[in-house]
């Protein structure tokens, strides 16, 4: 390896080479507080070189890895929605946990893993990123072992992405059969000297489905969202329904811009397929759900439904349309999960909507960010959500696919049913639950309270104003 | 590769299906047909190394032992990347050395993570 590979790897290995450091200064028994701040201002130094390495873009480490503008957006989006979390989590871990300091080294090796996928160019690369990434959620969703709902998200956790991990190798396996290489762009060179698509491929490639399919949590692989959801700790729910998919999201879309999948009606086809039944499942399946940690979760499905739309296309506008999505969506779910652990307490989260009721009466800071944060999922204009949606339906639209727009459209409507609901609750004046209140680190829960505040903020910035985030997302290419 | 794309490519992936269900069940079947079968009460008591079980084996046990298991596969597993390393440790020179160094350190500093959390003390 060279020194520009270093100097190109350098967020990668200051994430690696924190997990480290982190673990030996848990092994000197420094303080909770210490620990945290540490982590922090590490995520926040990888966060630096990402922007500060994009001067070699785009750089490539064959075979296995790939740095161009799409990738290290990103990166960049994973580690900060990663510094996020480690924002949120002091007053979460301190107050239920005996010994939390392990989970910042977790967490700093699960967003390795996940930009590691975001990187990576070839199937090796791909399934070393994706067990980084999951072997360290198993442990994070169960961290808080007292809990029974923890350990059982913790175990079908497991089971379900060991299994998933199977189906992918065996796609893997496939495909190399048939191909016989495992770099992206060597596949789609294989790929483009036939008419039709081998059967061997295509199995392969349904088979990889799946395990895609699970990390991403789409329709038919949903089934576990909600309980893991619900289970882990607060902020690990933010981190599964952020950085750890979006990793992932980034890795499907270079593959299938790679083998230039897009051209094969049968691709499109299972892909609509599976499109329109997230955005419809999900969005029903959230209507009648009194969690607000569930509610987020079939949300989660609808949103990657969503994704779809703008990512089948693949016309000039798909990456931008994608960018810009994820970068909304990220900040929204950040914000919404946010408030969630805000209002938890010893010995539960705050996932009954019945927590909520009256809350604008109480804290009417965290009342306002969470209807923003509503609002923007639920793609109400001036806010990102909005911009975001409008984005994905003009790509849709451009490649002609009128049933997914339109499929789009009708399940944003059922979507707003149920992201009012908990606006109204919120502002309902009725008699007031028992809110408990923090005390006990008055100064982390102003930061988390600010940090939220302004992540809204940037909310309404992207709504009213996304003209800057356009001209910067203009401007990627995928080599 | 080949150009066409016909059901017939299928039949590979229907077999090795086949073959993996019909050896189970040809197995099973086989052995349930062919053994001989002498039941005795002795024979039909569980046991367990030839020894008659006292006991229930699900009981809770410490802990530790898992532990001292756990970080024994860690450290076997690592033992594993050195033979390949060091059948081609000439070819690898200096820079081999040097990874391996990295690798080792890593570890290292693992290893003064898990004594200074007291891992490895019994009491």
């Amino acid at each position: 390896m060279s020194a520009s590979d270093f100097y190109a790897l350098s967020p990668l290995l200051l994430l690696a080479g924190s997990s480290v450091l982190i673990m030996l200064l848990i092994a000197v028994r420094l303080s909770h507080r210490i620990i945290q701040i540490s982590s922090l201002l590490l995520f926040a130094i990888s966060l630096y070189s990402t922007v500060f390495t994009a001067d070699i873009l785009p750089y490539r480490i064959p075979p296995l890895l790939i740095f161009d503008g799409f990738s290290s957006f990103i990166t960049a989006l994973i580690i900060f929605s990663s510094l996020v979390v480690n924002i949120l989590s002091y007053v979460y871990f301190d107050e239920k946990e005996e010994s939390p300091k392990e989970y910042y080294v977790l967490l700093f090796l699960c967003t390795l893993g996940s930009c590691v996928l975001a990187i990576s160019n070839h199937f090796v690369s791909l399934f070393l990123g994706l067990e980084i990434l999951t072997v360290g959620l198993y442990a994070l969703i169960a961290y808080l072992r007292g809990r029974n709902h923890s350990i059982e998200a913790g175990v079908k956790y497991l089971v379900l992405a060991a299994f998933s991990s199977a189906f992918l190798l065996f796609g893997m396996a496939l495909i190399y059969l048939e191909t016989g290489t495992m770099n992206f762009s060597e596949i789609g060179e294989r790929l483009r000297t036939v008419d039709n698509i081998p059967v061997i491929f295509i199995t392969g490639l349904g088979m990889m489905l799946v395990g895609v399919g699970f990390k991403l949590a789409i329709f038919p692989f949903h089934m576990w969202t909600a309980d893991i959801y619900q289970g882990s700790p607060a902020p690990v729910t933010a981190f599964i329904a952020t950085a750890s998919k979006g990793g992932m999201f980034a890795v499907l879309f270079r593959f299938f811009a790679s083998i230039q999948g897009f051209n094969f009606p049968e691709i499109i086809t299972i892909l609509s397929v599976v499109a329109i039944a997230s955005m419809l499942v999900g969005n029903l399946l959230a209507l009648r759900q009194n969690n607000v940690k569930r509610i987020l979760a079939y949300s989660s499905i609808a949103h990657f439904g969503y994704l779809f739309v703008a990512f089948i296309p693949r016309n000039a506008i798909s990456l931008e349309a994608i960018s810009f999505y994820l970068l909304s969506y990220f900040i929204t779910t950040l914000t919404a999960f946010g408030i969630v652990t805000l209002l938890s307490v010893r010995e539960t989260d705050a996932e009954d909507i019945g927590r909520y009721k009256a809350l604008f009466w109480q804290h009417p800071i965290l009342a306002c960010v969470l209807t923003a944060s509503m609002l923007s999922l639920a793609g109400i204009p001036l806010t990102a959500g909005f911009i975001g949606k409008f984005y994905v339906l003009a790509a849709g639209l451009q490649g002609g696919f009128w049933l997914l727009a339109i499929i789009l459209v009708l399940s944003s409507v059922i979507g707003l049913y149920y992201y009012l609901r908990i606006i109204t609750i919120m502002f309902s004046k009725e008699e007031h639950a028992e809110i408990i209140e923090k005390k006990a680190h008055p100064g982390f829960y102003v930061a988390s309270s600010a940090a939220l505040v302004i992540l809204t903020f940037v909310i309404l910035l992207l709504g009213i104003y996304p003209d800057a985030v356009i001209k910067l997302l203009g401007g990627f290419s995928m080599s | 590769m080949e150009a066409q794309s016909t059901s017939l490519n299928y039949l590979p992936i229907i077999f090795q299906l086949l073959v993996a269900l019909g050896f189970v069940v040809f197995t099973m079947t086989l052995t349930h047909l062919i053994g001989p079968k002498r039941k005795t009460a002795d024979k039909l008591v569980a046991f367990e190394s030839g020894i008659k079980s006292i006991g229930n084996a699900r009981q809770p046990f410490s802990i530790k032992y898992f532990l001292v298991a756990i970080l024994f596969v860690l450290f076997d597993v690592e033992v594993i990347f050195m033979y390949p390393w060091a059948v081609n440790f000439r070819e690898f020179g200096l820079n081999g050395l040097i990874e391996m160094f990295i690798f080792m350190g890593t570890l290292l500093l693992g290893f003064i993570y898990i004594i200074k959390k007291r891992a490895l003390d019994w009491d």
